[in-house]
């Protein structure tokens, strides 16, 4: 496998580029203190294919591949992580539904999902501790009309604004979060309802909310996959998740530092310009390169899901590095830009407010050093 | 439905290019390449054209080997088919040999209805190719254009002079420069842009144009760019007459040859 992009994955990276300066940059602060969502901007996106980036072409997806995938969400997310977090939401669900959904599932929802007529979401939090366990879990109870959903989703993104839902609920409550299976839910069907938007610490224009389910009804057709699929379903899909959200956490370390090696050159303190400090070079060279190798990892990740192999273990590594290093990007960047970086009025606060959302979300299915260690001791 | 050519250069990216502190030279070692901004407009002028009432572009490129670089990226924006030239004998290529190049492999490749250049490259500017390239071609050249139609294999096209804008009705085929203003270029969408790989692109030798040895000598003498630093003196005039400042500014300047 090669981290080094091909001539293909390179020209999508591009388009991706000129797609943030076109569409993002005249939007972005004010997304950042509205938290409106970006409709038009999302509509581009389908235009432009990255609503069915890897979806096969038979379903009217682009087929480019998973990296390609996380080249285009770090591209945008130097930009506007809000927005590329809207669109990995919608990759999880459409992910899921590509690899579980049987061929009916697959002809009724990825043509959509991929034209972006409809926008998808991926529902697998709860208000408790873990997905099926808790007052409000979401409980899926086999009767004579069909399946029964009740309970709640907690922080689903895209919530309000997608057509289709992959939700997860648990149909076995003596397993508790063992005994969980996925269905496609459609907004509107009765029952369903959305909570109050989330205000988020950052990434917002990213809707957030709870998924309220009273005893909505759906069939064995709306069940994705077997009932015995839905953990592996919730692991392999937030495995996926958390690699796109470490090219979310990447790209928008890559902003920081270069925004902070721009303002370094520029900003004079003692008759030279602080770009010339070995202090300030430092913290710039250590962020510049824990970017890079992270970029690394997570193509590797990015490669296996590409190529069919077992990722799990490597999605858990970027989120672990991450976790641990991400949120130091900001950190280190806001002290070489000083009290300037502090203020509001560059975009250093935002990008830290949105680093802080990329390395929490979509956590493995157990913390990642735990699923590293299982591998690793197995 | 017209037949039209685009040239187009591949230029480093500008954004790219460092400036050595030390003595002001141009560090290009990490420069992308890319498409030149207003071969762009032209390629996407020529897209839009037929688009809207059918039609065929074709595109045509001389430079060094790096432009193998640009052939899927500028079949994604629209061209059908690519043909070009590199030989490493354009690296001190001016707007005369370039001209003399593309004028050869379009005699080779035409004949075309319109053919289309960007109003200058973005590295050099010279804004010579398009006439040379009419010239060589006996066509007619229509420059500096911000609007064009075509209709019964007649171009009309406004131009932007200086001081007013001028429209122009000329009967293909013509040689046509497009002004940056002209449209917003597309950005290729995915499918675009993988479906680059399955057009056509051939490279045609430079031998192969029968050129003579003086076609491709350069006739302009390149010096070594260097970067632009504004070294600020930081001076200040602090005395409390301000007549007296201004005196001193005044002869400062006058002693600084301004």
């Amino acid at each position: 496998m090669s981290i080094q992009l091909t001539e293909e994955q390179q020209l999508i990276g591009q388009s991706a580029r000129e797609f943030a300066k076109e569409y993002l940059e005249p939007i972005v602060v004010d997304m950042d203190h509205t938290g409106a969502f970006p409709a038009d901007a999302v509509k581009q996106l389908a235009a432009h294919d990255f609503l069915g980036l890897f979806l096969p072409g038979e379903y009217g997806g682009a087929d480019a591949g998973f990296v390609s995938f996380v080249e285009v969400v770090e591209t945008l997310s130097r930009t506007s992580a809000a927005t590329a977090s809207i669109l990995v939401n919608h990759a999880m669900a459409a992910y899921a539904i590509n690899r579980w959904g049987d061929p009916a599932q697959k002809r009724a929802f990825l043509p959509a999902l991929a034209s972006g007529e409809t926008l998808g979401a991926f529902a697998v939090y709860e208000h408790g501790p873990t997905p099926g366990v808790g007052p409000d879990a979401l409980m899926a109870t086999r009767q004579p009309e069909g399946w029964v959903l009740k309970g709640t989703k907690a922080f689903v993104r895209n919530a309000g604004v997608a057509k289709v839902h992959v939700v997860v609920a648990c149909v076995d409550p003596a397993a508790g979060a063992k005994g969980l299976a996925a269905f496609i839910v459609r907004a509107g069907v009765s029952g369903l309802a959305v909570g109050e938007p989330a205000d988020t610490m950052g990434l917002k224009g990213c809707p957030v909310a709870d998924l309220i389910f009273e005893n909505v009804i759906l069939q064995d057709a709306d069940l994705l996959g077997r009932l015995s699929d839905g953990r592996s379903l919730v692991e392999e899909t937030l495995a996926m998740a958390s690699v796109a959200e470490a090219a979310q956490t990447v790209g928008i370390g890559q902003a920081a530092v270069e925004h902070a090696a721009a303002y370094a050159k520029t900003r004079v303190q003692f008759g030279r310009p602080i770009a010339a400090l070995q202090a300030i070079q430092t913290l710039l060279a250590e962020t510049a390169t824990d970017c890079h190798l992270a970029r690394l990892g997570l193509r590797v990740a990015a490669g296996l899901i590409e190529s069919g192999e077992p990722f799990l273990v490597e999605a858990a590594m970027v989120k672990a590095f991450l976790a641990r290093f991400g949120s130091r990007f900001l950190i280190d960047t806001v002290q070489v830009e000083g009290g300037f970086g502090y203020s509001e009025f560059m975009p250093l606060p935002r990008l830290f407010r949105d680093i802080a959302g990329t390395t929490l979300l979509e956590a493995p299915a157990q913390f990642p050093d735990g699923t590293i260690a299982a591998a690793l001791l197995a | 439905m017209p037949n039209i050519l685009v040239c187009y250069k591949w230029v480093l990216d500008e954004q790219d290019i460092k400036v050595r502190p030390d003595d002001l030279s141009l560090d290009a070692s990490r420069a992308k390449g890319k498409i030149s901004d207003f071969d762009r407009n032209a390629i996407e002028a020529a897209s839009l054209l037929v688009e809207a009432q059918g039609g065929n572009v074709d595109a045509l490129a001389f430079g060094t080997q790096a432009l193998k670089l640009s052939v899927k990226d500028v079949l994604s924006r629209g061209p059908n088919r690519l043909t070009w030239i590199g030989d490493a004998s354009a690296e001190g290529a001016d707007a005369f040999v370039v001209a003399n190049v593309l004028a050869a492999a379009i005699r080779k490749a035409g004949p075309y209805d319109l053919i289309l250049c960007g109003e200058g490259s973005s590295d050099m500017f010279f804004q010579q190719t398009p006439v040379r390239l009419a010239a060589l071609l006996g066509l007619p050249c229509v420059t500096f254009v911000q609007k064009m139609t075509w209709a019964d294999g007649v171009l009309t096209a406004t131009r932007k002079l200086p001081d007013c804008t001028e429209e122009v009705r000329v009967a293909g085929p013509a040689v046509v420069s497009v002004l940056g203003e002209m449209n917003k270029p597309r950005i290729p969408s995915l499918k675009q842009v993988l479906g680059a790989a399955k057009k056509p692109s051939e490279e045609l030798p430079l031998s192969s144009l029968g050129l003579a040895p003086g076609d491709l000598e350069p006739r302009a003498v390149r010096g070594t760019p260097k970067g632009f630093l504004m070294n600020r003196r930081n001076i200040v005039y602090k005395e409390s007459d301000a007549a007296a400042n201004v005196a001193q500014l005044v002869a400062s300047l006058k002693a600084e040859g301004l």
